[in-house]
């Protein structure tokens, strides 16, 4: 994976095809559904990108760094709610609403997670769920926010097409392929950061820190702040989708914006697709999204009905990969054709080598 | 005052129920560093059963909590050799998340099964004395939740016993301090650890099954007792015993004193704030190690 | 001329085990010393107490006349000291060259840069050809000589080895040895070693420092601390003496 000598040749041109059929195909995909009539596709597309997006995030804490994270929606819910105050109460529009939201996000994340960087594995996990935890009647019953009643996007007709974009206010038939476009660019843009990130010192040293925590410091690694980093890229770009998801909902609910399936989703996609890997949680998402739709609309009515279903999968996916082949969850099988395009290292098996004991 | 002192000793028996909810996990986490996401679930399900149980077959949960004990610690033990010791031996990373796919389909079941309205247990003795109280120096204690707290304790000390006074709780104790060293005595790490799943499970099930006379039973109930049952654990000092009771009563007290100034939805916000600063200026726990 | 590395009356415990007891030495820029005594010596604990992973309980260590009794590891990696471990630890996950980049990160911020030193410690240590390598899979020797190209990339001054040659072949030990004397010699490093493996210690170490429930017993060139009988006593027995 080293960033200019290895992964060059026949893979990396083979990779570069794929890439780009990817790309037609995701820009042409909701225009025959769009003159079609539909509009339920695209929102599909729109989620699917939407948690694709966060997938990637998530991979950075998660999936590079190692550390399991629980909490990032509290920075989704930073996001949404800080884009919409600046909004409301400032007049400025969602795209300086998702960098102070960005900012804000990073700051927060920074601040509470710097001191939890002193816990290890199972204890920080448990922390970012405490965090969480703190966050919810934070959220429900701050007055400045309005508390569980909600903030609702001011309506305002946008005047063009340009003005739409600016002000993220799209009517009609047009706003689910709308919005799919805006995902669309959103996920390519954080794909790209991530992309560097992952060949830059950054995605080195998380990477150490993730496989020898101990090893990593006797390098010269220092290993809190580069948990915080990771987490506070995961954090940005959380807020940079709640931003996003802020304006397509119309409206932010704590408990919508807390919901721990921002966690779920994303950690699901990441693990189907294949966690450290960049395009890992996309192709997650693909899967995993389109699945969770067909379920609920064929067990919509049923006795089955609610999102228990599409969780009682994911717990079984998850505890049957663990049981019958544990390092699966850090890297799937099928995942090896995608890491012919993917330069990134292999993951098949933890380090086993001795954990430092004082 | 007279309030805050009514609140200390009610959250002194809640803190008695709260004692015997962690010490399944002190077992587990402090035992085997092996951390469960799990763990409310299974308190979720010892207070189905219990609310089960007590709805079709009029079984009192007091009585209840000897087949539901004898059911979880199956599970426990289950869920151990089928999963647990398969992912044992990696990377802490696969170990949560193999728990949290536990959390996702125990939790999302019950859902199925018994959907996410909120069931309460009617009629059980406890309830049915739910306006009794007993005057004490000024302070009104209610009976239900005395006698709940008093039988959790009772459990407690037992289970204290069993660990502590047992040549099974030394061997326990051996296999956590030293694996190999146990191995060494004839110890069999592999049955110690399943033992220790399932005391884990049936403990905190049969805590549930006590709460179930309290508390409202509904799917998602287990996350925040998990989150709990971890911030007990850790004040308590990941693995001892005694150290959990203290810091059970601790946390049983801090919640009930906190909903006095704070708006209730604030309950467990004031103890997840202290695993946080526990973590953080001391992480050997309150009351440190055995 | 001021040590490289000083100890003053280090002490370090556990509880009731007393790990290292008022141990003092110097290392002077340029030497190889050696550190040997019996298992549970506490030849590790001064290791990871001048590294930072541990800090002293009371005593000072003083790294170029700077005090690092109580600085943290990632810092002391930068003030120039570099380890082994006793039981080999690599990144496993990632492969060859990107375990050694790591290591050569932590002086620059290029990872091109870092790369092109990677590469030539790997060819430096033998490693090369194996840059893409998973680190996981790697037959022990290797994976020793992984560690140590990834600890020479962060350029330090002092590199201590705790046990390196444990485990190897005699031709791989063989090989170690070489590998050690070149970077004294090649690369200018000041060396302190665990070892057990007597045959290697002694010829490659300029002094030998004796550990023995945590004291230092003996100090001195490898030929008298050999005759020493405290020494001989605690740790090398009978039977190397009359070896001579």
């Amino acid at each position: 994976m080293a960033g200019s000598s290895v992964g060059r040749g026949s893979g990396g041109r083979g990779r570069l095809l794929t890439l780009a059929v990817a790309a037609v195909i995701a820009v042409a995909y909701p225009i025959p559904l769009q003159v079609g009539g539909y509009t339920y596709f695209q929102t599909v597309g729109f989620l699917v990108l939407l948690n694709a997006m966060l997938g990637v995030g998530w991979n950075v804490i998660g999936g590079w760094a190692g550390q399991f994270d629980f909490g990032p929606q509290v920075f989704l819910a930073v996001g949404a709610y800080t884009a919409l105050i600046v909004l409301i109460h400032l007049g400025l529009g969602p795209w300086v609403g998702m960098v102070a939201g960005i900012a804000l996000a990073v700051v927060l994340c920074a601040l509470v997670t710097y001191p939890l960087t002193r816990l290890r594995g199972h204890y920080f996990a448990i922390a970012t769920v405490a965090i969480w935890m703190i966050a919810q009647p934070i959220g429900a019953t701050w007055e400045f926010i309005n508390g569980s009643r909600g903030l609702f996007v001011p309506m305002k007709p946008a005047a063009g097409a340009v003005d739409a974009v600016w002000t993220l206010q799209f009517s009609g038939a047009r706003k689910a392929l709308a919005f799919y476009y805006v995902a669309l660019a959103l996920f390519a843009l954080t794909v790209y950061v991530a992309h560097v990130v992952e060949r830059s010192k950054l995605g080195f040293y998380f990477r150490a820190v993730r496989d020898d925590q101990e090893g990593a410091e006797g390098i010269g690694i220092d290993s809190r702040l580069y948990k915080v980093l990771a987490r506070s890229i995961t954090a940005a770009v959380y807020a940079a989708g709640g931003v996003l998801y802020a304006f397509w909902a119309l409206a932010v609910f704590p408990e919508q914006a807390l919901d721990l399936n921002w966690s779920v989703l994303p950690m699901m996609a990441t693990v189907v697709g294949g966690i450290g890997r960049l395009w890992g949680p996309a192709l997650g998402a693909v899967i995993l999204i389109p699945i969770s739709q067909v379920m609920s609309t064929t067990l919509g009515t049923g006795p089955l009905a609610g999102r228990g279903v599409d969780l009682i999968v994911y717990g079984l996916i998850i505890i049957v990969i663990a049981a019958v082949r544990p390092t699966g969850l850090l890297s799937l099988p099928w995942s090896r054709w995608a890491r012919a395009w993917s330069p990134a290292p292999s993951a098949s098996a933890p380090s086993g080598d001795a954990a430092f004991r004082p | 005052m007279e309030l805050f002192f009514q609140a200390v000793v009610n959250g002194l028996q809640m803190g008695f129920l709260y004692a015997l909810l962690a010490v399944g996990l002190t077992i587990i986490w402090g035992l085997m560093e092996m951390i469960n996401f799990a763990h409310g679930e299974f308190l979720m399900l010892g207070m189905f059963g219990a609310w089960w149980l007590s709805t079709t077959l009029r079984l009192d949960p007091l009585l209840a909590i000897v087949p539901l004990g004898l059911a979880m610690y199956g599970l426990g033990v289950l869920i151990y050799e089928q999963l647990m010791r398969r992912v044992q031996l990696g990377d802490p990373f696969t170990q949560i998340f193999a728990t949290v796919g536990l959390l996702f389909l125990i939790q999302n079941s019950a859902v199925a099964v018994f959907t996410s309205d909120y069931r309460f247990v009617n009629d059980t003795l406890l309830t049915r004395w739910s306006g009794v109280k007993l005057q004490l120096l000024g302070l009104t204690i209610g009976v239900p939740l005395l006698i709940g707290a008093l039988l959790a304790l009772v459990l407690f000390l037992l289970l204290y016993l069993l660990i502590d006074r047992t040549e099974f709780g030394l061997a326990l104790q051996a296999t956590s301090e030293d694996r190999e060293a146990a191995m060494l005595v004839g110890i069999r790490p592999q049955r110690m650890f399943a033992v220790a799943w399932g005391l884990g499970a049936a403990l905190v099930a049969v805590a549930g099954a006590i709460l179930a006379n309290f508390f409202a039973v509904y799917p998602q109930v287990g996350l925040q007792f998990t989150v709990l049952a971890y911030a007990i654990v850790a004040l308590g000092g990941f693995g001892s015993i005694l150290g959990t009771l203290l810091a059970a009563l601790l946390v049983g007290v801090v919640q009930s004193v906190t909903v006095i100034y704070l708006p209730p939805a604030f309950k467990d916000a004031f103890v997840f704030g202290s695993y946080l600063l526990i973590g953080l200026f001391r992480p050997q726990g309150l009351f440190g190690r055995f | 001329m001021a040590a490289l590395l000083e100890l003053q009356a280090a002490t370090k415990r556990f509880g009731g085990l007393v790990a290292n007891k008022d141990v003092s030495l110097r290392i002077d820029a340029g030497e190889i010393v050696g550190l040997i005594g019996p298992n549970g010596a506490g030849k590790t604990t001064l290791f990871n107490c001048i590294t930072g992973y541990m800090h002293p309980d009371a005593g000072r260590i003083l790294f170029d006349g700077a005090d690092v009794s109580r600085t943290g590891p990632n810092r002391i990696s930068h003030l120039g000291i570099a380890r082994t471990w006793q039981v080999v630890r690599t990144f496993g996950r990632m492969t060859v060259l990107e375990n050694v980049v790591c290591g050569a990160l932590a002086r620059t911020n290029r990872v091109t840069e870092a790369e092109a030193r990677a590469q030539r410690l790997l060819a430096f240590t033998g490693l090369g050809g194996k840059e893409t390598m998973r680190a996981a899979n790697l037959t022990l020797a290797d994976k020793k000589r992984l560690e140590i190209a990834r600890a020479l990339a962060t350029q330090p001054r002092l590199l201590l080895l705790d046990e390196a040659m444990s485990g190897l072949t005699p031709l791989e030990t063989a090989t170690a040895v070489d590998l050690v004397r070149r970077i004294h010699g090649e690369l200018g490093l000041t060396l302190c070693i665990v070892e057990h493996v007597m045959e290697v210690v002694m010829p490659l170490s300029h002094r030998v420092v004796v550990l023995d429930y945590g004291v230092k017993i003996a100090e001195g060139p490898p030929a008298a601390v050999v005759r020493n009988e405290l020494v001989i006593k605690a740790y090398l027995g009978e039977h190397y003496r009359e070896r001579g």
